[in-house]
């Protein structure tokens, strides 16, 4: 009889890994900065979208590479009308949000809505309140998006590849407990419910049984952790009170030779430099000027140097490599710059500068950039050797900024470690930094640059778009608009309980998804 | 008494009305908020809208009339960066730096009376030696220093105590040693110098002369009078630890108001920075009240006379 009943059991087979497997134990990150500290995804939600991908679900999901996925997302199809003016969005059935309400098409619209409404300070609000028209709602699993114009990028844009426009919020219980209460006790429909938040210290979350997005979470408990000082967090990694946490480049090896795991998001950022407009009196103007200050920096050397050997020397402006793959961009060798001093002074001869001209470099720090400064003191040092002048000011970024943006200081040097991201996001960046009508945030003056960002909008054939990006690219890198100085390498030490982790290559994301998972 | 409170109690209203006005100019002066806060690709359009929203579009004169109007009746307006009622970011932070002061100072007072009275009894012994030596540190290393090391030696390569965080009993110790010991310096100095000039009075060769025993002498007699400074010193020195512990709190990732106002000054958060201020300076006005009213208990000698003009 045992062995007949045994038998049935091992017919039956194994029931499904959420059946009876329950989330348990504590899942705790430690990061040095959690940049907003919002709860409310349109108060500045992208910079803190590690933590708010778990309570909230996207319009459109995304794999850990950042390529549009239809199964993990709220919406499972897409599709556009034939003018490319109608995007026709159809909506997971069955997800509920963390109080048990039903997620539908109202709350859909209604988050979109909110997300582009003037309170809203997401990434791309401002392009997205330009470019929508209107949004239907024939069904309760149905979502029509209108656009004033053919446009190939909504998908992109309310996906979790770029800010947090495309969360899906509650519109019963936002409507019902206000935006103030929203902010301060969320609700999403997450693999993770908000727990509490203490502000500078921590947020916790509690998973969820049986999520369509992550079946049965590992973790009973997720905590994020602010903890500034490195080595408190190092600390806590040792004493096994943290799982993951960022480490400095120049502290990997420490931790690695202690045993523990560090993995990376490889590209994680281009550092690049610019010149502030206007060039027109300055001698940046000269296309042979700028090469030159290009080709007078060792990027090897700084990347094996300052960065520790965590960086690849750039060759492309604004050539975020993330993009390059969906464009189809060479990302060749030949983009480098040959670290050539040489013919950058013969370059500088030509153009009427052969005892260099004098020029301002800004020097800040950044967040994930502690290595700023020192930076910005080795391309002073190249930029000498070559007869240069250069004059280093020490400012904060926010000092910075408002030289850049009122135009006050024309020829002088600043910088960014820009985030890495798919070609949709190196497209928005591109039309704020090299498109002349957004001044004042501009940084290349180029009517042919202009025309191309202006066409990708409105156009719908993708290989179109792919070739306008590359012609961008190349002539970014052809008229030398900037200084690509190097791809920033961002380390995560784990504790040794972490077996394995992708941290993937999602812009601001850290795929917690997978280390929350059951495996 | 009474007329003496009074006194000190409007003294200290001008002060925070003036105090109030100085750091919003101060804060306005740093930067915009709105660069540290916004994405990067922000439009100049969210720009102005955040702004509107935030009313920092409002004229100078007006953001200020109405900051002090609704921090009157306890209202500090909305943290920029966190986007919450800066009065709940206090309620959550403020307890936090309280309990962290209160365990240093017990610390300190614990470590610091014992050593500076022996000190003075046993002056130019090793033990004198050694509680100079404690002293002289405590006062000459930095706290972020000591911090440190702590946490990479005791926390990282021993993991006997926790590094960061306030979830326990045991992760006050480290943090509280840290802010404790130049607490212990000074405490211990002034006590030590303070029993030394006690113990060479008058009064208590006598109670020597009339054949009290030594302990007596020391920890009846001399101790009360010595005290009176460091009561002042603990007072001030206990303010101090519960609103400017930023290093401290920042490196033991400790939630509490030092750290609140650390990262409302990198993020421009100018209610945040106001709030803190102003709370700090009630916190310092008012433990100052309280220090100059058990001063004046302590030696009724020094208690103000109400006659006098």
């Amino acid at each position: 009889m045992k062995t007949a009943a045994l038998l049935a059991l091992c017919l039956l087979g194994p029931s499904p890994v959420w059946a009876d497997a329950r989330p348990s134990g504590e899942l705790t990150v430690a990061l040095s900065s959690f940049a907003t500290e919002v709860l409310d995804p349109v108060l500045g939600g992208h910079g803190v979208k590690f933590y708010l991908a778990l309570i909230f679900d996207y319009l459109i999901g995304v794999t850990p590479d950042g390529q549009l996925s239809p199964d993990l997302g709220i919406a499972t199809a897409w599709e556009p009308s034939a003018d490319h003016k109608r995007w026709t969005f159809t909506l997971r059935r069955g997800v509920r949000f963390h109080n048990g309400d039903e997620l539908t098409s109202s709350d859909v619209k209604w988050s979109l809505l909110r997300a582009i409404s003037k309170r809203s300070t997401t990434g791309y609000a401002g392009v997205l309140r330009a470019l929508l028209q209107d949004i239907e709602t024939p069904a309760p699993d149905r979502v029509v998006i209108v656009t004033k114009e053919p446009t190939l990028v909504i998908p992109p844009y309310l996906s979790r590849a770029l800010s947090s426009e495309g969360m899906i919020l509650p519109r019963k219980y936002v409507e019902a407990v206000g935006d103030d209460m929203f902010a301060q006790k969320p609700i999403g429909s997450g693999p993770y419910r908000f727990v509490e938040q203490v502000t500078g210290s921590h947020v916790k979350l509690e998973a969820v049984e049986r999520h369509w997005r992550l079946g049965t979470p590992k973790y009973r408990i997720v905590t994020f952790r602010v903890v500034p000082e490195e080595a408190t967090r190092m600390a806590m990694v040792r004493r096994g009170d943290v799982d993951v946490a960022d480490v400095s480049r120049d502290r990997v090896r420490e931790m690695e030779r202690a045993g523990f795991p560090v993995y990376y998001r490889n590209n994680d950022a281009l550092l690049h430099l610019w010149w502030i407009l206007p060039w027109d009196r300055v001698p940046v103007r000269d296309k042979r000027v700028r090469e030159a200050l290009n080709l007078a920096i060792d990027r090897r050397e700084i990347a094996a140097t300052i960065f520790g050997g965590k960086a690849e020397p750039a060759g492309v402006p604004f050539g975020l490599t993330w993009g390059f793959r969906d464009v189809r961009w060479r990302n060749a060798e030949t983009d480098q710059y040959p670290f050539d001093p040489a013919r950058a002074r013969k370059l500088l001869a030509e153009a009427g500068y052969p005892r260099g001209f004098p020029i301002s470099i800004f020097a800040y720090q950044l967040p994930a950039l502690p290595e700023g400064k020192e930076m910005a003191e080795a391309v002073s040092g190249y930029w000498q050797k070559i007869g240069v002048q250069p004059k280093l000011i020490p400012v904060d970024y926010p000092a910075f900024r408002k030289q850049w943006v009122d135009r006050a200081a024309p020829g002088a040097v600043g910088y960014y470690n820009l985030p890495n991201r798919d070609w949709i996001g190196t497209y928005t960046l591109l039309e704020k930094f090299a498109h002349t009508p957004s001044k004042p945030t501009d940084t290349v003056a180029d009517p042919e640059i202009d025309g191309m960002l202006e066409a990708i909008l409105r156009e719908t054939d993708r290989e179109k778009i792919n070739v306008f990006m590359r012609r961008i690219f190349a002539r970014l890198r052809s008229e030398h608009y900037g200084v690509p100085l190097v791809y920033l390498h961002t380390p995560y030490v784990t504790s040794k309980r972490i077996a394995h982790w992708n941290p993937g290559s999602v812009m601001l994301d850290l795929n917690i998804d997978e280390l929350a998972a059951q495996r | 008494m009474a007329r003496f409170l009074l006194t000190r109690l409007i003294q200290s209203v001008a002060t925070l009305v003036l105090l109030s006005l100085v750091i919003f100019v101060l804060a306005r002066a740093t930067g915009d908020p709105l660069t540290l806060i916004l994405p990067m690709v922000a439009t100049e359009e969210d720009f102005a809208n955040a702004r509107r929203y935030l009313g920092l579009d409002q004229p100078l004169h007006v953001q200020y009339l109405m900051f002090v109007g609704k921090a009157a009746a306890g209202d500090f307006g909305t943290s920029i960066r966190a986007r919450r009622p800066v009065i709940e970011l206090l309620r959550q932070r403020l307890p936090s730096s309280l309990a962290l002061g209160a365990f240093s100072m017990a610390v300190s007072l614990l470590i610091a009376f014992p050593l500076g009275v022996l000190a003075a009894v046993r002056k130019g012994t090793a033990l004198d030696t050694g509680a100079k030596i404690v002293a002289a540190l405590g006062q000459a290393l930095p706290t972020f220093w000591v911090g440190i090391v702590l946490i990479e030696i005791v926390a990282g390569r021993l993991q006997w105590l926790p590094a960061g965080g306030n979830d326990s009993p045991a992760h006050y110790i480290l943090p509280g040693f840290t802010l404790g010991w130049f607490v212990i310096a000074g405490l211990m100095r002034l006590l030590r110098s303070s029993m030394l000039e006690v113990l060479d009075s008058d009064y208590v060769k006598t109670a020597r002369a009339k054949g009290a025993g030594e302990p007596a002498v020391v920890w009846r007699h001399a101790l009360k009078n010595a005290l009176i400074p460091v009561v002042t010193f603990a007072g001030v020195y206990f303010a101090i630890l519960v609103t400017t512990a930023i290093v401290v709190e920042t490196v033991f990732a400790w939630p509490g108001m030092g750290r609140l106002a650390y990262e409302a000054i990198t993020a421009r958060d100018f209610p945040v920075i106001q709030a803190v201020v102003l709370v700090t300076a009630v916190i310092v006005v008012a433990v100052n009240l309280v220090v100059d009213s058990l001063y004046a208990c302590i030696d009724p000698r020094i208690r103000i006379d109400p006659r006098r003009p």
